[in-house]
């Protein structure tokens, strides 16, 4: 009930902001209004799928597509990330050779605050990720940085999130912050930016192209697209990062795809972060 | 060869208003129907359905031409890499056209490097495209 009247509000919002900046309001640094956009994003997704709860969005394709959600629920039955998120528990309570571990450099020790990632950092001027302040942690530590898409990190990460379970997503953009508006602005570009050979953006299949069938696959609302991160794959057999699976994705438009971590895959994360600001963490996943 | 010379000069020098659209979809109609090289009629005039690139790769089949085509594909590839737009398949062309160069099979390499220079023009086209046209499909 709350969470409707706080969209009634944001409709207000969106409205007047149209009234008051006129045609390109939000798509310059000027004008971007990230509350706009993640309340216009709730709207556009609850007229499409009047039937779906804005707390179910979190559980990706299952949310709208009643056919494959019984089938994944099964999965969930006896997840199948359960091994890997005990192995990240070992890991994450491993100390280091210098005696320190990964609960010295996060806040609360490191658990319960995966809703908190990513932010925008002032000193450094960039986006940092969960994933990059385990391997920052690592490197500060004398130890050996991890790959990024798969394996320890992973599972590392994974652990991290289970511990944030049901936290409630917070991603913050800074006020007065320049720096932080245009990565967010960055971000959201990039996912509604048309590229590669295929001429498709991240938007044609995740907004006006969610749940429906495109070759053999349905792909899912962009709202909700964070929360479960990292993932276990039927597909991979195993844990994915949350950059894994952009890259994958950004493949399928037939482009290069960057590499995780890249400043624009960071900026891409926390545009679809604050999108999904409200809704609950439920990492790890289990996806097809 | 001629008809192929006109279509390109048409193609750069018709500014981007709506005539310049449909110019292009007759253009990639004609192509899409017919093939490359397809002879098509807009305005009274007839083209042909030709890519720059395959008209520029329409020269001797000599190593000089070829390094000289695989050079311009990998620098258009680089243009596009830096603006983020790169395609999937382009340097693996490339890839390809350079083994064609070292075996001697140099119609081969031009007409690769050619597809691959294409693939960056179309992927600058876009990054251009996406600066004024991304937020379309925003919801609101
Ligand atoms: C050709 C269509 C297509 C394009 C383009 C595409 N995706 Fe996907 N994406 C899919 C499909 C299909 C899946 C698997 C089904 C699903 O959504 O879970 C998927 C899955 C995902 C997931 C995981 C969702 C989950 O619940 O686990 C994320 C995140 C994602 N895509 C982000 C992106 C981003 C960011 C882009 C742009 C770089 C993008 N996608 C481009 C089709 C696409």
């Amino acid at each position: 009930m709350k969470i409707i009247k706080t969209m009634a509000f944001g409709v207000g919002l969106v409205l007047s902001a149209q009234i008051s900046q006129a045609a390109d309001s939000g798509f310059t640094l000027e004008t971007v209004n990230p509350e706009a956009d993640r309340v216009a994003l709730q709207n556009y997704f609850k007229k499409r799928f009047p039937d779906a709860e804005l707390n179910d969005y979190v559980n990706g394709i299952y949310a709208v597509d009643s056919n494959s959600r019984e089938q994944w629920e099964e999965i969930e039955e006896f997840p199948p990330y359960e091994f890997a998120v005990e192995e990240g528990e070992v890991l994450f309570n491993t100390t280091f050779a210098n005696g320190k571990g990964y609960a010295d450099c996060f806040e609360n020790g490191g658990i319960g605050i995966r809703q908190n990632f990513p932010y925008w950092s002032k000193e450094e001027g960039t986006v940092k990720t969960l994933e990059m302040e385990i391997n920052e942690c690592r490197e500060a530590n004398g130890e050996k940085v991890l790959k990024w898409s798969k394996g320890d990190i992973a599972k590392v990460s994974a652990y991290m999130a289970w511990t944030s379970r049901d936290q409630i997503i917070d991603i913050k953009l800074p006020e007065n912050d320049a720096g932080a508006m245009a990565a967010y602005l960055d971000g959201k570009k990039f996912f509604y930016a048309k590229r590669g050979q295929l001429n498709l953006s991240c938007a044609n299949c995740h907004v006006q192209g969610a749940n429906i069938r495109i070759r053999a696959d349905l792909p899912s609302p962009q709202l909700g697209h964070t929360s479960h991160f990292p993932v276990f794959r039927s597909k991979w057999g195993e844990l994915g990062t949350l950059h894994r699976r952009y890259s994958g994705c950004h493949k399928d438009s037939r482009s290069h795809p960057l590499k995780p971590q890249t400043e624009t895959f960071r900026n891409l994360e926390y545009f679809q972060s604050y999108m999904n600001n409200g809704l609950a963490i439920n990492g790890p996943g289990a996806r097809k | 060869m001629k008809k192929a010379l006109i279509l390109v000069a048409a193609l750069t020098l018709v500014p981007t208003f709506v005539a310049a659209e449909s110019f292009e979809n007759a253009y990639l109609q004609a192509r899409a129907m017919y093939g490359p090289g397809a002879v098509f009629e807009w305005n009274g005039k007839q083209y042909a359905a030709v890519h720059e690139e395959e008209a520029e790769a329409d020269i001797a089949a000599t190593a000089e031409n070829a390094r000289m085509m695989v050079d311009k594909a990998k620098a258009k590839n680089k243009e596009v890499a830096e603006l983020g737009f790169e395609w999937k398949l382009t340097r693996g062309i490339i890839k390809d056209a350079e083994s064609a160069l070292t075996t001697g099979e140099y119609r081969k390499a031009l007409d690769l490097a050619a597809q691959a220079k294409y693939h960056a023009r179309m992927g600058i086209k876009q990054y251009h495209y996406a600066q004024s046209n991304w937020q379309l499909s925003v919801p609101q």
